[in-house]
């Protein structure tokens, strides 16, 4: 009796195991994301909403995950054959797995006359396909404290600002107080690929990315130049925030000056402190970051038709812009300047800035074993902050070992 | 007739051990013999794999994130293991004396055993943070500036040292306690009657009838620490120099495999370690004749 | 700290010793006493302190967690994170599949582990000892050997996010039927040979005779494998990472690199109290199998 009583037990927890998900009528998209977090996922679902009421019959399914956790999570997914059907890609993967064959060739598949922003819709293609539909974008700016800088008696960021200025202004803020911080920025790759597009006279790789010119001299004057701001002790290492973040500090007004994406606007908004931004310091040239994401379908998909319509409209529809724009999740690639008005409207005074950055936004330098290379530089780069190597040393070791993952 | 003979029997056989034979080839054996496979090729998800013989390993004794991470390793053996042995023993030692609440004791120090890595580290982490976490700000109380502990490589291999001694020392004094309690007491009394002094008992009763479990603790540590994993993964702060130094073994063939796709020389890694671990013990095999008593002449 | 009268058998009645001179052998006796309680509780303080910070951090309202001297009673008590706890993660999606994963996976583990384990005890038959071998020599292999082949397999088998991911794999744990092995060694062979005159089969004996003589041993193992399931993050981490399949250490851990601000470290120890009362819930209650299967394993030695 008992026995029997078991095997059943066994046989139904067998059966709960491997039972596939239960059957929809209609068809289901499955959308992977990194982009709506849990202050988003709303935002999201509002535009699921409106989509499934436009296309009865397809439902979407929706899954997401930390940006930090991302992209480990897909490479698992994509390699064990269950890859969504619609997913996120930032511009740094794009390569990689454009490369990998596992995007579908949206080309002939989309509808015509879809107004993204050109340059945004070329950074999509690869090979001359069009592997991906930008669905946002986002540029960084520098965010600065009104009130620190009267206190300090500085003039606020202009646009002929250069490096030197903030360095000044920095050294000014900081000695207004003891928890009191000059100037944030991560000092990252991201960070430096920017300041060498900045300085001119640096670029990572050379024509046809066989070989790494990461250590030539306008690289290294790069790189000095942002280390500067920790040698003078203007800026706080992560040890000196001891965990609290960037935001809280700017936000808590301890910070001057805070370079960061044009995500954190929201986050701001009960900010004590009159604050406003500008574009970014220039070294001899202006240059941006362009943080692009697309969003892509997955050449193994079932669902291609279905799949196709989502991400067109998750990426341009009026409906997902405006939701974008209005929460300021981040701004679809759109080239419609009438979705951008009420976004514009809300302070700072000079939210231009978003738009003015573009005219100089660079996107980043991409190789295919990207993650690597972004950590063999990341902790390079840390090496010189912690004073261990100089900024040559430290390039040249980079060059190294790039070159090595070039092959 | 007991357990009747020939073919019968062997049904019965086939039916007990079916499930678990089946499963143990299949999850263990099959995936090792691939694991052996995977190692010869240069296997990087989602292409196709090829085989390149030992390269993986050569290109591994050249890597410096390797040498680094088995630095590491070896380094946080060799502070960790002595550490929670002799705290392990004397605890062990502790719980063997007959103290109404002892049962408190034992119990409370297993709570740590029984957590998982994943709450232990985010609360160490908290108390470990340098400016708002209470142990830099004891130290300060005596007037000591506390490090970042968990922003620099070898402040957090510290702590993380300290975190794991907390967390088993608990399970280890039990393992001690126990090769305690099989120690007869006729040996005792013989050594009291005879007039021993608490330490020569020690010396000469205690310590060589420990041995055996003494060497089995040693080798659960050594084999299971030099695969740390969850502590090194979770315990130092993002985007610090502790973060992007501190690594282990495991920890970098669970990067290589899961952040770059490099499947085949991850997996040759893990064979490495294992090449390691087997020398290792080997060697604690041989050694043990000399030192671990198995009964007292 | 209680007061006991010391264990020496020398000592003098209580009631006389507040009369009499007190002997040195006395007070000596006293101290170490008192040296000895001492120590238990500074033990039990180390060990149990920092779980009770945990608890603590999760109460404070987020205006407090960051104070300059960190305080185990929190100025003010809040349930708050808790209920900014719940709506980050799906608190009961998630237990629920802790629970069923590590129940499941406990239960299998232990049912085949004690089939085979009994045939290697209590039959005997050719090739006993060579298969035994097969099973002592896999428990050598280190996880990190096996993950990637299993992950490459569990993915072909199409069970990634699965239930059948997470518990399958653990299901055929060696070292289990080594253990149980032990136990099943120590029963008499006469209830075996009585029950074959009544007419049972060898399932029957494994049923009704070997089972549950070996309680202690099924406890302890049961105990351990539910602990190892319940706290398993590495292997989770991978193949079960959708929102509705995924299990409590993997949701810790993501809800900590989402959380922004350290002000809402709070929000991250309520989770934690949430992953860890469960096993200590089981432990508590089945401690005596715990310390008694440990206590076990290091007679062995």
């Amino acid at each position: 009796m008992l026995r029997r009583k078991v095997l059943m037990l066994v046989g139904l927890a067998l059966l709960l195991m491997v039972a596939p998900a239960t059957a929809q009528d209609n068809v289901t998209v499955r959308f992977f994301n990194f982009t709506a977090g849990s202050d988003h996922i709303d935002d999201l679902e509002a535009i699921i909403a409106a989509f499934e009421a436009e296309n009865p019959g397809i439902t979407i399914e929706v899954d997401g995950a930390p940006f930090a956790d991302y992209f480990t999570l897909l490479q698992t997914d994509v390699i064990s054959g269950d890859a969504p059907d619609v997913f996120e890609l930032n511009y740094e993967n794009f390569v990689t797995y454009a490369a990998n064959e596992v995007l579908l060739d949206l080309t002939d598949l989309i509808s015509e006359d879809l107004p993204y922003y050109p340059r945004a819709l070329e950074a999509f293609q690869y090979e001359g396909k069009q592997l991906g539909l930008p669905e946002t974008f986002s540029t960084v700016l520098l965010y600065y404290n009104k009130d620190l800088f009267d206190q300090a008696g500085v003039d606020y960021p202009t646009t002929e600002w250069t490096w030197d200025d903030a360095l000044e202004a920095a050294i000014a803020i900081n000695a207004l107080g003891d928890d009191v911080w000059g100037l944030y920025t991560p000092i990252q790759y991201h960070e430096f690929y920017k300041k060498a597009a900045q300085q001119g006279d640096c670029e990572f790789f050379n024509e046809d990315k066989t070989e790494s010119t990461i250590n030539s001299p306008g690289c290294v004057e790069a790189l000095d130049s942002m280390i500067e701001f920790v040698r003078q002790g203007v800026m706080p290492t992560q040890a000196d925030l001891s965990g609290i973040s960037d935001m809280e500090l700017f936000r808590d007004g301890k910070l001057g000056m805070w370079v960061t994406g044009i995500w954190m606007l929201p986050a701001l908004m009960e900010m004590e402190a009159n604050w406003d931004v500008q574009i970014e310091p220039m070294i001899n040239q202006h240059a941006h970051h362009f943080f692009s994401n697309a969003v892509v379908v997955s050449a193994d998909t079932d669902v291609a038709e279905a799949a196709v319509k989502w991400a067109e409209f998750l990426s341009a529809s009026e409906v997902a812009a405006t939701v974008r724009v209005d929460s300021s999740w981040e701004l679809p690639a759109l080239n419609k300047p009438e979705y951008f008005e009420a976004y514009l409207a809300q302070p700072p005074a000079n939210r231009a800035a978003v738009f003015q950055a573009l005219e100089s936004a660079v996107p980043p330098p991409v190789i295919e074993r990207q993650a690597e290379m972004e950590d063999t530089v990341n902790r390079l780069i840390a090496r010189v902050v912690d004073g261990e190597l100089t900024a040559q040393e430290a390039l040249d070791q980079a060059k190294a070992e790039i070159d090595l993952l070039l092959q | 007739m007991v357990g009747y003979s020939g073919f019968n029997k062997y049904k019965w056989v086939a039916f007990f051990l079916a499930p678990s034979l089946l499963g143990l080839l299949t999850f263990i054996v099959l995936p090792m013999l691939a694991s052996i496979g995977f190692a010869l090729t240069d296997w990087t998800l989602p292409r196709q794999p090829n085989f390149i013989g030992l390269q993986n390993f050569q290109n591994l004794l050249n890597s410096a994130q390797f040498w680094n991470a088995l630095r590491f390793t070896v380094l946080f053996i060799l502070l960790y293991v002595p550490s929670v042995f002799v705290a392990a023993l004397a605890l062990g030692m502790f719980f063997n004396r007959k103290l109404p609440g002892m049962i408190v004791v034992r119990v409370t120090s297993f709570m740590p055993v029984v957590a998982s890595w994943v709450v232990v580290s985010l609360i160490w982490r908290w108390i470990f943070n340098p400016t708002y976490g209470p142990v830099n700000y004891w130290l300060s109380l005596i007037g000591i500036e506390g490090p970042a502990w968990l922003y620099q490589a070898d402040t957090a291999l510290i702590a993380l040292v300290i975190t794991s001694v907390w967390k088993d020392v608990g399970y280890y004094a039990l393992l001690f306690l126990g090769g305690l309690q099989s120690i007869p007491e006729t040996y005792y009394e013989a050594a009291r009657i005879d007039g021993a002094g608490r330490w020569d008992i020690f010396r000469r009763i205690t310590v060589p009838l420990l041995t055996p479990t003494m060497f089995f603790v040693i080798i659960t540590l050594i084999i299971g620490y030099f695969q740390i994993f969850d502590a090194v993964w979770l315990m130092p702060v993002e985007n610090t120099a502790a973060d992007r130094e501190l690594s282990t073994i495991v920890v970098e063939v669970v990067k290589n495999a899961f952040s770059y796709n490099r499947m085949g020389y991850a997996s040759a890694m893990s064979w490495v370690l294992f090449g390691l671990i087997f020398v290792i013990t080997f060697i604690q095999l041989r050694v043990q004749k000399r030192w671990v008593y198995y009964e007292i002449d | 700290m209680r007061l006991t009268k010391p264990l020496d058998v020398d000592a003098t009645p209580a009631v006389a010793s507040r009369e009499a001179k007190p002997t040195a052998l006395l007070s000596r006796a006293r101290f170490w006493t008192f040296v000895q309680y001492a120590v238990m509780a500074l033990l039990a303080i180390t060990m149990v302190t920092p779980f009770l910070w945990m608890i603590s951090t999760s109460l404070t309202p987020e205006a407090y967690v960051l104070s300059a001297r960190p305080q185990l009673i929190p100025e003010e008590i809040s349930l708050e994170s808790y209920a900014e706890l719940g709506r980050r993660i799906d608190l009961p999606r998630v237990l629920f599949n802790s629970i069923l994963v590590a129940g499941l996976g406990t239960l299998g583990q232990i049912f085949f582990a004690a089939m085979a384990a009994f045939v290697f005890s209590r039959m005997q038959w050719r090739g006993r000892n060579v298969v035994f071998m097969l099973y002592l020599a896999t428990m050598m292999i280190p996880g990190s050997v096996l993950i990637i082949p299993q992950f490459i397999l569990v993915r072909s088998l199409g069970w990634i996010n699965t239930y059948a991911a997470l518990i399958f794999p653990s299901l055929f744990s060696a070292f289990a039927v080594f253990l149980l092995r032990q136990s099943f060694l120590t029963l008499p062979k006469d209830y075996e040979e009585a029950a074959f005159v009544d007419g049972a089969n060898w399932f029957t004996i494994f049923w009704k005779i070997a089972l549950p003589l070996s309680g202690p041993a099924l406890a302890t193992l049961g105990v351990f494998s539910f602990m190892g399931l319940w706290n398993s993050y590495l292997w989770p981490l991978f193949v079960a990472r959708r929102d509705e399949i995924m299990t409590l250490p993997v949701a810790l851990s993501f809800l900590q690199s989402e959380t922004r601000a350290l002000t809402e470290w709070n929000i991250v120890m309520a989770g934690s109290v949430v992953a860890v009362l469960p096993i200590f819930a089981v432990y508590i209650v089945a401690q005596r199998w715990f310390v008694r299967g440990v206590v076990i394993t290091g007679i062995k030695g």
